[in-house]
């Protein structure tokens, strides 16, 4: 007698959709881009980290442990090692980035970029929460397997060995919930807030973050275009899970939040690195398949196009 | 296919984790205290991260300080901009930080009082200064739609009598005098 199928239950769904396979280049972009765009957003800090970091420059005092402005008292360290942590993590981002000992380079980076973001509390922004967390997850994730100098070194010692072409699902899920989740969070909080009735997007726009771009907007869009933008923003932020679930609203989704984030990032100077930080996730997790892996075979090639260019000068 | 390097094991509780986490960000950007009562503050610090811009601002706050200059005998306002460098001329430096953050803390605003004097007596042994004022200037926000001039510092002078200032901190006369003669027993 047959045995009756075994039937499938919901954990066992949400199981196998964890660990689908993965496209290796939605989580190769991320271990690129992310590392270079948090080095980026730290550039002006790290250039004075005698002034961040040690007590050259203006440090708080402790506060007595209790103070949600102080999560954590670090004391200032000495100018030097504020060079040498500021070195320190210029090199890991970049050797993650490249995909040089990379999973060495993006637990030093984590644990560099925690130490940042906890040591001194006024040069800590939501980029410098978020870089922790991405560092951490690529380093427990299989990233650096390929587009890397070390995938690069493996490939010539056993060139035999096929290329990867997926990675396990999780990590790109985990990035996947937690954009969603990030988004929905943001819309709810922007829902109590102001947004609904107040002028939120416009009363933004007048301090020292003013770009040129700003400038020229404040001048030129009408007054009742920003309070649009802030309905429009509210819509897709709230319900950000259910238009990344639905395959048909996927992709308009990934077009508004990038719109949204080149207009964060263009009117609000230094949010640029948020900006960017979050429009790489956002590619990385939910661009169409067939966008990553043309522009990622388009970069191969004209890398390939240069080596041969190189070879026949040399021949 | 590539290999993951992570144990199994280790997977899953990396997988719980990484759940709880994003939980937290949700719950603490939807209002929900949960994180907030069970997370210690180093760990909530990295959960509070979604809430971003949620209400309007009503004017555009300037941080601003007036230094009392022993030599003249009064107070006149000093740049403070080359003693704080990192991203000197917008809201992330450093000064407007520690203002946003602590303008009720007394303590903070003793020892950004104390680390300006030394900065600029350091700086400037020519025009050395006993003390601070630490304010802020509350500058109204036009209509939507209203034309304007694009944003520019001004010296504290040219800003109109409308403009809102609110003083939070300045060193107590007794410092003042005290560091102003300090100074003019060590200057040769």
């Amino acid at each position: 007698m047959r045995r009756p199928p075994r039937s499938v239950t919901p954990l066992d769904r949400v199981r196998s959709w964890l660990e689908a396979p993965q496209p290796i280049e939605r989580l190769e972009l991320i271990r690129i881009v992310a590392p270079l765009v948090l080095l980026a957003f730290l550039s002006t800090r790290l250039i004075h980290a005698d002034h961040w970091l040690s007590p050259i420059g203006f440090r708080v005092p402790y506060l007595g442990g209790h103070d949600w402005r102080q999560p954590l008292y670090l004391p200032p360290v000495s100018p030097k090692v504020a060079w040498m942590i500021a070195v320190l993590t210029t090199l890991s981002g970049l050797c993650l980035s490249a995909g040089l000992f990379t999973r060495l380079a993006a637990g030093a980076f984590a644990i560099l970029l925690a130490y940042l973001a906890l040591a001194d509390r006024l040069e800590a922004f939501t980029v410098s929460k978020l870089g922790p967390m991405i560092a951490l997850a690529l380093c427990l994730s299989p990233c650096g397997a390929r587009y890397g100098l070390d995938a690069w070194r493996r490939h010539r010692r056993h060139p035999e060995v096929p290329l990867p072409t997926h990675v396990p699902g999780g990590v790109i899920r985990y990035f996947q919930i937690f954009l969603a989740a990030m988004y929905s969070g943001a819309g709810i909080a922007k829902l109590r807030g102001d947004w609904l009735s107040g002028d939120v997007l416009w009363s933004h726009l007048h301090d020292n973050y003013q770009t040129a771009i700003s400038w020229f907007l404040v001048r030129s869009v009408p007054g009742w275009a920003w309070q649009a933008l802030q309905y429009l923003s509210l819509t897709f932020e709230v319900a950000a899970p259910l238009w990344f679930v639905l395959p048909w609203t996927r992709r308009p989704a990934v077009v508004v939040a990038l719109s949204m984030h080149a207009m964060i990032g263009l009117m609000f100077g230094p949010v640029i690195w948020f900006a960017l930080l979050m429009s790489t996730l956002l590619v990385g997790c939910y661009a169409p398949e067939r966008w990553l892996l043309r522009a990622f075979r388009r970069g191969q090639q004209e890398q390939a196009t240069g080596q041969e260019g190189v070879a026949v000068r040399q021949r | 296919m590539a290999e993951p390097w992570v144990p199994r094991r280790l997977r899953l509780v990396a997988a719980v984790l990484a759940g709880f986490y994003v939980l937290a960000v949700w719950l603490d950007a939807a209002g929900n205290g949960a994180a907030d009562q069970v997370l210690p503050l180093p760990v909530r610090f990295f959960v509070q991260e979604a809430a971003l811009f949620p209400h309007a601002a009503r004017d555009i706050i300037e941080w601003r300080a007036q230094a009392w200059f022993c030599d003249a005998g009064h107070f006149e306002e000093l740049d403070v901009r080359p003693y704080f460098p990192i991203r000197a001329d917008d809201k992330e430096s450093r000064f407007y930080r520690a203002m946003f953050f602590h303008l009720h803390q007394r303590k903070v605003l003793a020892a950004l009082d104390r680390f300006i004097a030394r900065e600029q007596n350091r700086a400037h042994p020519e025009a050395r200064i006993g003390g601070v004022m630490l304010l802020s200037l509350r500058i109204p926000i036009p209509p939507p739609g209203t034309p304007e001039a694009r944003y520019q510092r001004l010296p504290l002078a040219d800003y109109p009598a409308a403009v809102e200032r609110h003083y939070w901190y300045v060193t107590d006369k007794g410092e003042r005098e005290q560091r102003c003669a300090d100074q003019q027993a060590d200057s040769p």
